[in-house]
């Protein structure tokens, strides 16, 4: 027979575990509404990997950079204009020296959390030779709110992730600089009034 | 007027036999003159303490030290006042060229410069009082040059941030945009190979 006491702390005990289960679920919603894709789990890769990237700019950093850049040329002058009310963006790249030095389970994670139904997979191309691209948007309101791009290659990973109101017209048009040609992925251009 | 006996007086009667007595017995114990013996065992020998014995070689030593310090406080003095009219003749120099590159507005009317609003240290009192200003003053002056320099460094340094900032979003961009390219690339060749599939089904 339990004593008073014994169900009082099961009852606390229970308690206590609903409310991590909650604010656990919670904090993930609110990262998943920012837009903002936890990486953590990919440090592993760094070690294996040959050269790394890694980018992390916050609002207020970004914002420092915008200062920075030249109107006068073209490139950056695209990039200010692009930039312009974003939140952050954040690269993650590895590049490994020889096929198969990370699993599907790597990325797990990251796909784990873009399942989420906040985003919009809106590019999913796959192919066992070259590896494959996927892409996500989580919009709110008609408009953009973040971007996310997986591009897994052989012996490449790269994780973009841009926070903000991202111009989808915009980034197509990034395409068309810094040499590379300009993009048609199929995005569905925002209707704009006017 | 003379006693009848004046031997106790001045010795020129018959002295009596009573008084010759004690005279002979009093007489052991007059004075002697001879100098002082003092018995070898009463004489102790001096405590040799350390200041007593080094006193001299420690008051030399106090003397030279006070004699170093006040030749360092003297030409720390002289220094100072070699270098504080310096600073004045700069300061002098700046607002002479200040007013002469006075600038002129718009109408052509050149502005008159306004005196400094810096106080002017006054020397009050003695010597010793303008060596007390002109302590204040260079530590003034060189409070304001660390700052400045502070200031220099913060900027510089935010400038450098600034600057690591872009290259990091350069590479964002290019590298984003290179993975688009990638992207477009895979929807493109998908899609013919779709067509492709079509044409021959």
């Amino acid at each position: 027979m339990k004593t008073p006491a014994q169900s009082l702390m099961k009852f606390t005990s229970m308690n206590l575990a609903a409310l991590v289960l909650v604010l656990t679920g919670a904090s993930t919603t609110v990262i998943a509404q920012n837009g903002r894709i936890e990486t953590g789990q990919l440090r592993s890769l760094a070690a294996k990997a040959s050269e790394t990237v890694d980018v992390n700019l916050e609002e207020n950093l970004m914002r420092m950079a915008t200062n920075f850049l030249s109107s006068k040329d073209p490139d950056e002058a695209k990039a200010k204009d692009l930039v312009n009310g974003l939140k952050g963006i954040y690269v993650k790249s590895f590049q490994f020296e020889t096929p198969g030095q990370y699993s599907d389970a790597d990325l797990e994670s990251i796909r784990t959390q873009l399942r989420n139904p906040a985003w919009t997979r809106l590019v999913n191309v796959s192919s066992k030779k070259d590896g494959g691209v996927e892409l996500y948007l989580m919009q709110a309101g008609g408009q953009v709110t973040a971007l996310a791009l997986l591009a897994v290659e052989p012996t490449e990973i790269t994780f973009v992730n841009i926070i903000g109101p991202v111009d989808l017209e915009k980034l197509t048009e990034l395409g068309g600089r810094f040499g590379i040609p300009e993009l048609d992925i199929g995005i569905p251009r925002v209707k704009r009034k006017n | 007027m003379k006693n009848e006996n004046d031997y106790l007086w001045d010795k020129t009667e018959e002295p009596d036999p009573e008084i010759q007595q004690l005279e002979e017995i009093l007489g052991t114990l007059r004075y002697q003159p001879r100098p002082l013996r003092i018995p070898a065992e009463l004489r102790t020998e001096r405590e040799r303490t350390f200041f007593r014995s080094s006193a001299a070689r420690l008051a030399v030593a106090a003397t030279i030290v006070l004699l170093l310090l006040g030749l360092g406080v003297w030409l720390g003095l002289q220094r100072l006042q070699r270098s504080q009219p310096q600073i004045v003749k700069n300061r002098d120099a700046e607002t002479k060229t200040n007013s002469a590159i006075a600038p002129t507005d718009e109408h052509g009317s050149s502005r008159v410069a306004l005196p400094s609003v810096e106080p002017k240290h006054k020397a009050i009192g003695g010597p010793h009082r303008r060596g007390f200003n002109q302590i204040l003053l260079t530590a003034n002056s060189n409070r304001r040059r660390n700052a400045s320099i502070r200031n220099q460094y913060l900027v510089a340094r935010r400038q450098k941030e600034a600057e690591a900032a872009k290259d990091q979003l350069m590479l964002a961009l290019r590298l984003t945009s290179a993975k688009l390219n990638f992207a477009q690339k895979k929807t493109l060749n998908s899609r013919d190979e779709i067509h492709n599939q079509h044409k021959i089904g």
